[in-house]
């Protein structure tokens, strides 16, 4: 009776499991099939395809434009992600550890902040960029990036912060180490972790974003993935070029799996860190 | 004792102040730029034609029956999907807090959508959703051409949105939920309550803050929408959004002057409705992150 | 371990390692040895036929400089919001625009390219059909070169239909067959939207600006029969049922299937059907559009690619140079052949090579020298979108109330007011 139940109830469990992994990666999935599809079968309405190519493939690393995409996405990406580590590093410590007036307020600006539209800002920035040079360039991308991921990057360290064990931070300091040695020496490989639980998110981000990209950039320079795809050039004047831009899309969406299957428990803690936790 | 609290606020102020630059040096400033840039009339292409005109770019933009459409239409998306993402994303998270059997690999996979670069998904859904080339018509015997139509459209824009971002939505609620005691719920089955009973007695007044933070954001998130209907539609058939008509005047016609008053516009209806949140909710947001 | 890793971030020598790389992608300027490098914008031509005449011209040059393809999106709209970005910032780098022929007066206007000086533009021009160096004239200068050019044509089922001679003929022909899509035209919310008002338009005798492109005209009665038309088209049971996101490639495919009889499109369809469709290329036929009132012969639009020279660039002289060496008889005769690209010279319609790609040679260059220009006004871009915002989507339009709403939209767009 008993193990009846046990088995009905695995039975119900492995159901709604595969149902939540058809929902996810069902239009992987289909995007992988248009990616493998030969340009006659394209129209084919199949999810699955009848025969494989790789050509697509072999289009998208030979064009002009994608490989020096790809290359900047990651270039941009990493860069915005250890700057806006190091700024929310400091900021978040300071928060958890430190007494000071005016910490609302930053908490505050910090919360502002990660509600801000971006498409507020791109018209300003798209004038101030073009003043000082900064326009279509790996920095113009970078700034904004590591803006809009500090209040991520805060929210998420600080609490991971709170969790640490601080009297080993007060014992540094009797000992007569200062604030700054105390941090580095003995917090910053505490806080690990959670550092680069927050690096994750952030890359993310960044990884992710269009709007930006697609307003503040122009060429190989360095135009992002996502503005990359969503330009992609086809054979004639006239042409859609479904099959790269589904290559293109499995080969960056690659990377982001890789990263969700190693760090699942991060990610998660991460993004649930700052929300709930007190 | 003074010194060192001075010491320490020294330090304090010295390990916020780059973030707190950074953020104000790419936020405050160009709003109030933008502000700035919205009393004048300025056109890029032609700027010999620079001309101050105190309000009359408000007056354009909110004269205009394209603003108040996408206005709708930014909320229509945003009601749809983040009203959907709520029952969805709370379901998942009930079923994932008494997932016996596959825990993990069901957490993995819905970190999938997350991940997923916002361009991509909508591709794909479109994609899907073609007529010629998608999938979705041969699977429900249909003849739709989903983006051609107003609501149709919409539906293929919010279904992509809820797929992004239910995991989302479906983690934040399960971190809620761990984090009610666990002899509140079994003393109400003690008690005699149903599961339902349970639900919205015990369990929806507990997780009432998650909630708020989890719909605050999403729904300032979905107001903020762009790359979906940039990709899927840009725009046509009446499915606009107020980020995509700034967008459009901003960078595709260079109308500084214009593209601003929209820009200041879009700021201050994020704040509407944060406001909105914050004092109908009295989400103890700021306090719950300040302890 | 983990106190390894941390230690990196603490480092100073990472900090200076990201300092370094923010100043140096902040202010990479492009420093190359050898013979300066002219980049040509233009959008990414995959048949090779420009990497052609690239190399062509590069040798030409004999190492006083080269030339570089850097490609723009395959999208004219995309295309522009690209270029107009670099150039509102003063990119030094652009020498040489690939410009659809709609943007020489914005681009005039806006000091974006240089004019040609008047010796220069007269050898430059000579032989060239009148319509496509009209296309590249704004006030009465020269502002670019034309290289290709390009018109719709008419395409129908040989076997299935007979030549319309009228556009309402075309309809009736195409409903009789009772198929969904078996009259193919573009009805996205996008440019070919307002290329296919704006021929309607002409058709029947109208305009959307008077003849210096600086006011509304929209007379009611051409007006009327056009906004008439697409509406009876975006009602019809022969329209795609995908007609609001139609755009040239999807009817092209469309046509390809067999299902449809009548197809609105450019030249480019013939080779593609020709390969993909051998069938359906067997009976394909090709005529200049049919009338919209009887008695006025259809007209179309005309477009293409005119090379001018960026306002920013450090090597004018040579640019000049370069873009009428691109734009010379082999070059043209080679994107014709290879890429598919009608030309601008006149006389390469009679040449055995240009005819033996474009059978339809004849038909194509009494289109042309019968084409129309697009109003030729630094505000087109907006103008533009003004129409197609208009009349999107096609089975909405009412003609009395859409008559005046054009009007109106088309006037604040002529003085780059309001949105779109």
């Amino acid at each position: 009776m008993d193990n009846r139940q046990n088995r009905l109830e695995a039975l119900l469990w492995s159901g709604f499991g595969l149902l939540v992994l058809g929902y996810a990666l069902i239009p992987v999935l289909w995007i992988l099939s248009l990616s493998l599809k030969w340009p006659a079968d394209l129209n084919d309405r199949r999810l699955i395809p009848a025969r494989i190519s790789f050509d697509n493939y072999r289009a998208v690393f030979e064009d002009a434009q994608f490989p020096a995409a790809l290359w900047n996405s990651f270039g941009i990406a990493l860069l915005a992600t250890g700057l806006s580590i190091l700024l929310a590093m400091f900021a978040a410590y300071a928060i958890v550890r430190l007494r000071f007036a005016g910490k609302k307020l930053v908490l505050a600006g910090v919360l502002a902040i990660s509600m801000f539209p971006p498409v507020s800002i791109i018209g300003p920035l798209f004038n101030l960029w073009r003043g000082i040079g900064l326009y279509d360039t790996w920095a113009g991308l970078i700034i904004p990036y590591m803006t809009f991921t500090l209040p991520l990057a805060i929210w998420t360290l600080s609490a991971f912060f709170r969790e640490i064990p601080w009297d080993l931070d007060k014992a540094a300091r009797v000992d007569g180490a200062t604030p700054f040695q105390a941090f580095f020496h003995v917090i910053a490989p505490l806080a690990a972790p959670g550092v680069f639980t927050a690096a994750i998110l952030v890359f993310i981000f960044a990884w992710n974003d269009f709007l930006f990209a697609t307003s503040l950039t122009s060429t190989n320079d360095a135009r992002t993935v996502p503005a990359a795809i969503a330009f992609f050039t086809g054979s004639s004047q006239f042409e859609q070029p479904t099959g790269s831009i589904a290559a293109a899309s499995v080969v960056v969406t690659v990377p982001i799996i890789v990263i969700v299957l190693l760090f699942q428990r991060r990610i998660v803690a991460g993004l649930t860190a700052g929300a709930v936790k007190g | 004792m003074k010194a060192r609290g001075n010491a320490e606020r020294r330090l304090a102020w010295l390990l916020c102040a780059p973030a707190v630059t950074a953020m104000l040096l790419v936020t405050a400033y160009p709003i109030l730029y933008a502000f700035w840039l919205s009393l004048f009339r300025y056109d890029l292409r032609f700027p010999q034609h620079r001309q101050f005109v105190g309000l009359d770019n408000y007056v354009s933009v909110l004269s205009s029956e394209i603003w108040w459409k996408s206005v709708v239409n930014t909320l229509i998306i945003t009601a749809g999907s983040v009203a959907v993402e709520l029952v969805l994303g709370m379901l998942l998270a009930l079923l994932m807090f008494r997932a016996t059997l596959g825990r993990r690999t069901i957490r993995t996979v819905i970190l999938i959508p997350y991940g997923m670069i916002t361009v991509v998904s909508a591709l794909a859904w479109k994609f899907a959703f073609d007529p010629t080339t998608g999938f979705v018509n041969a699977l429900l015997n249909l003849d739709n051409a989903w983006l051609t139509e107003r609501w149709s459209a919409f539906f293929v824009i919010i279904f992509t949105e809820i797929w992004k971002t239910t995991p989302f939505m479906a983690l934040l609620l399960l971190a809620g939920l761990t984090l009610i005691p666990r002899d509140l719920i079994s003393a109400a089955r003690v008690d005699g309550a149903s599961a339902w009973q349970r639900f919205v007695h015990v369990t929806l007044p507990l997780m009432k803050p998650t909630i708020m933070v989890a719909l605050l954001f999403r729904t300032l998130d979905a107001f903020r929408i762009f790359d979906t209907v940039y990709v899927q539609t840009r725009g046509a058939g009446n499915t606009e959004t107020v980020s995509l008509v700034g967008y459009n005047v901003l960078i595709a016609r260079l109308n500084l002057g214009l593209g601003s008053a929209v820009s200041v516009l879009i700021f201050i209806g994020v704040l509407i409705i944060a406001l909105l949140f914050l004092k109908g909710f009295g989400t103890p947001l700021t306090r719950q992150q300040g302890e | 371990m983990r106190h390894r890793r941390l230690m990196i971030c603490a480092d100073p020598r990472w900090l200076q390692a990201i300092a370094l790389s923010l100043l140096l992608s902040a202010c990479s300027g492009r420093e190359e040895t050898g013979p300066p490098v002219l980049n040509w914008y233009v959008f990414d031509e995959k048949s090779g036929a420009f990497r052609d005449a690239v190399r062509q011209c590069t040798a030409r040059a004999d190492g006083r400089y080269r030339i570089r393809i850097t490609p723009l999106p395959a999208d004219a709209d995309q295309q522009r919001e690209q270029l107009v970005r670099r150039l509102a910032v003063r990119d030094r780098d652009i020498d040489i625009v690939g410009m659809d022929v709609i943007w020489t007066a914005e681009f005039a206007q806006a000091g974006w390219i240089l004019p040609w000086r008047e010796a220069q533009a007269a050898e430059a021009i000579m032989g060239m059909l009148p319509a496509a160096v009209k296309s590249a004239v704004y006030q009465g200068r020269l502002w670019a070169v034309p290289f290709t050019t390009n018109a719709q044509l008419l395409w129908y089922r040989k076997d299935k239909v007979d030549r319309p001679a009228t556009w309402d003929e075309l309809i009736d022909a195409a409903e009789a067959f009772d198929v969904p899509g078996a009259l193919q035209v573009q009805g996205q919310r996008y440019e070919g939207l307002t290329v296919f008002f704006i021929s309607l338009l002409a058709s029947a005798g109208g305009a959307v600006l008077d003849h210096d492109d600086t006011e509304v005209s929209l007379e009611p009665v051409p007006t009327r029969r056009a906004l008439e038309l697409l509406k009876r088209i975006g009602n019809s049971p022969a329209a795609d049922p995908a007609l609001s996101t139609a755009r040239e490639d999807q009817s092209r495919l469309a046509f390809e299937t067999g299902k449809p009889v009548f197809m609105v499109n450019y030249s480019y369809v013939w080779p593609s059907a020709r390969q993909n469709a051998p069938a359906v290329a067997g009976q394909m036929g090709w005529m200049r559009w049919p009338a919209v009132v009887e008695g006025l012969p259809g007209r179309v639009t005309i477009g293409g690619i005119n090379l001018g020279i960026g306002a920013y660039t450090r090597h004018a002289g040579m640019a000049f140079e370069a873009a009428r060496c691109l734009a010379s008889e082999p070059n043209q005769i080679n994107a014709a052949q290879k890429g598919g690209l009608p030309p601008t010279i006149e006389a390469l319609y009679r040449t055995p090579e240009v005819r033996a790609r474009f059978p339809m040679a004849d038909t194509l260059l009494a289109t042309l020298q019968d084409a129309m220009q697009r109003p030729r006004t630094p505000f087109y871009y907006d103008l533009s979108l003004a129409i197609s915002h208009t009349l999107h989507p096609l089975k909405d339009i009412d003609p009395d109330a859409d008559a005046v709403r054009l009007r109106e939209a088309v006037g604040r767009a002529l003085k780059s007011e309001g949105l779109f």
